[in-house]
């Protein structure tokens, strides 16, 4: 698996051909593409909820309450929310996997579930699990089969693809044989096999070793820059913010908020943490009078210095009274954060969350 | 549309490749010993007790294999989470249960054809002139088996495959009963009971149409070895299992549409 391999194979790969619903390749944006559907976003929901009721008492559990998404065309979008914050439900109402109790969904401008949607579009399950008795080749042809593909040009295309996904040596191995990450890639393989307009991932990076993780990275933004749109979800903001150009919060069934990736995650620094290396002992006791948290490790010192407070007063100390400046690095907000301050404050007091998807219970009710 | 046959072929290419096939050398090894004993015991009935438990024997086995893989059929790609792949693609779920219910019909065409070779083998070798009679035997026992295929499917369209398999082994074992369960209604002279029965009656399939040994044909009690049905019969019980099976295999088709796959 080397990482070149992922490069050149992607604009030869898989071309819409026999494919009467398909956009050319390359196609740079969402411009054209939208225009000949109408305008319509890639994906629509609208209030969407989801109750399961299970077993024999019929017990309800509501694994969404409203999540009102809007993707457009040609952009990379991710889904962002902690576990159980209703990703994998959103999506698989969307795949026509499960019916919503209430709330509307479209894909592509058609309703959820139309044929000519499904036709182009491409679905990567959570932790997918596979035929295992097929070979990934095998599953590749099958799936291709399905979207009535000629067996010959199922057949290029899974070559392609098993390539392009770095798994050509797995090519002929059982699919119960595969590791959790080859699992992820051919799951990634079989999503594409129909060149489709759009791509749905849910948590493609999870399972994946870190250089694993960047061909998939890039894997996704380069399926971007071909036009396609790309909605994945994680619960890991760095994704998220590599590769997406918009992005929605869920937390607890709910969409908190959506919009560009600046505008979700605050360029906020919440804090600055500074290490100082031997600082000297008159460093120290200033720092002991003043108001900034200081703990001290091995030979170095850290420091945080809290929002708002101007870190350059104690880099000043530092150069006054003696001690070498090893690191000064800001934290920015995290998703940890923004979940905790979207799940904590209610009213969305500070954020500009133009959601209508908010109402004023709280959280577990 | 070679979308449900592409489904079909891979449910078939499952079947084949989880060693469903090796259930056949069970039968082969159970025919073949009890043949052997058959010889020993009677020397001028072994091939009518061949035929007649031969066939007994790979009906029984046919609808045991049936019911156990119909039953799962659905169930295990909900469990496995395979369908998450399958049915975004651009297919109807009913595709999806055709072409499960036609790839497992497949596997039980072709295990039915290899136990006919097996048992056709022995009867050679127990010097049996092979009649003409005993491919209508074989279309019936398979026309049988696909209700039963049926039957399990619709079942596991809505239920787990435990309790599929014992509401498809009551539907088989009542379907067998069918001129039973009659009779016994027509001399029962209580309100309630007879009504019942006759309910039951008119909804399991009639099985009795397809396994025709020991039934009572124009007053005669009818053994397989019998040429005892024509063509014109085969017609008929191939057209009341077309119609059972499109009637629950619709039911299940309608019952698997609306259900949350999850
Ligand atoms: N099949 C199901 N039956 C019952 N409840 C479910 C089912 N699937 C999900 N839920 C519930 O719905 C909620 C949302 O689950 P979901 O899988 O959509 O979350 P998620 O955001 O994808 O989480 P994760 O990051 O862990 O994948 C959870 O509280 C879960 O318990
Ligand atoms: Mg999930």
């Amino acid at each position: 698996m080397h990482s070149s391999a992922l490069q050149p194979a992607v604009q030869s790969a898989v071309q819409p051909v026999g494919q009467p619903v398909g956009q050319p390749v390359g196609q740079p944006a969402a411009g054209s593409a939208a225009e000949s559907e109408g305008g319509t976003p890639a994906l629509r929901t609208h209030q969407l909820a989801k109750t399961y009721a299970l077993g024999f008492f019929r017990k309800k559990v509501r694994a969404i309450r409203d999540v009102s998404l809007r993707v457009e065309r040609g952009e990379i979008f991710g889904l962002l929310g902690p576990n159980g914050a209703g990703k994998t439900t959103t999506l698989k109402v969307l795949m026509g996997l499960v019916r919503p109790t209430s709330g509307e969904a479209e894909v592509l401008g058609r309703p959820v579930g139309d044929l000519v949607a499904k036709g182009r579009l491409g679905y990567l399950p959570e932790s997918p699990y596979f035929y295992d008795y097929l070979t990934g080749r095998e599953l590749l042809v099958f799936v291709a089969e399905l979207f009535g593909l000629p067996r010959r040009e199922s057949r290029r295309r899974a070559d392609a693809l098993l390539e392009q996904v770095g798994l050509q040596r797995a090519a002929q191995l059982a699919l119960r044989r595969y590791s959790k990450g080859m699992l992820q890639r051919v799951g990634l393989a079989q999503a594409l096999i129909n060149d489709p307009e759009l791509v749905v991932l849910d948590e493609p990076l999870s399972g994946l070793d870190p250089i694993g993780r960047k061909q998939i990275r890039e894997l996704i933004a380069q399926l971007g820059a071909r036009g396609k749109t790309v909605v994945f979800s994680s619960h890991i903001l760095s994704d998220v913010e590599l590769l997406a150009q918009r992005a929605a919060i869920l937390v607890g069934g709910r969409t908190v908020d959506s919009g560009a990736l600046d505008h979700l995650v605050q360029a906020r620094i919440l804090s600055t943490e500074v290490l100082i290396d031997r600082p000297a002992p008159v460093l120290l006791q200033a720092l002991a009078g003043g108001a900034y948290a200081a703990e001290a490790v091995g030979e170095t010192v850290r420091v945080v210095v809290p929002e708002g407070e101007d870190v350059g007063r104690l880099v000043d100390l530092v150069r006054r009274h003696g001690g070498a400046l090893l690191a000064l690095t800001p934290r920015r907000e995290s998703l940890e954060d923004v979940v905790v301050r979207r799940a904590t404050d209610d009213n969305g007091a500070g954020a500009a969350a133009p959601l209508p998807a908010r109402d004023a219970q709280p959280m577990g009710a | 549309m070679m979308k449900t046959p592409a489904i079909a072929l891979n449910t078939f290419r499952e079947a084949i490749r989880n060693k469903v096939l090796y259930s056949l050398l069970f039968f082969a090894v159970v025919v073949i010993v009890a043949s052997l004993a058959f010889g020993a015991l009677s020397v001028h009935e072994e091939v009518r007790l061949t035929t007649d438990l031969g066939f007994a024997g790979m009906s029984a086995f046919l609808v045991l294999i049936a019911t156990f893989l119909g039953v799962n059929l659905v169930y295990k790609e909900l469990e496995r989470k395979t369908v998450y792949t399958l049915l975004p693609k651009p297919i109807h779920r009913y595709q999806f249960v055709l072409g499960k219910f036609f790839g497992l019909a497949l596997t039980l065409l072709v295990l039915l054809a290899l136990m006919c070779g097996v048992l056709l083998l022995v009867l050679h070798l127990q010097g049996a002139a092979l009649e003409p009679a005993l491919a209508m035997l074989v279309a019936l026992i398979f026309l049988e088996v696909l209700v039963v295929t049926a039957v399990a499917v619709f079942f596991s369209s809505f239920s787990t495959p435990l309790l599929s398999g014992l509401f498809t082994v009551g539907v088989f074992l009542l379907g067998r009963s069918v001129p039973d369960i009659r009779a016994v209604a027509a001399k029962l002279d209580q309100p309630g009971l007879p009504l019942l029965l006759r309910g039951v009656a008119r909804v399991v399939p009639n099985l009795r149409y397809f396994y025709v040994t020991g039934a009572e044909i124009d007053g005669q009690q009818v053994a397989i070895s019998g040429t005892f049905v024509d063509w014109g019969y085969v017609g008929l019980a191939s057209g009341y299992a077309a119609l059972y099976l499109a009637v629950v295999l619709l039911l299940a088709m309608a019952l698997f549409s609306r259900r949350d796959l999850i």
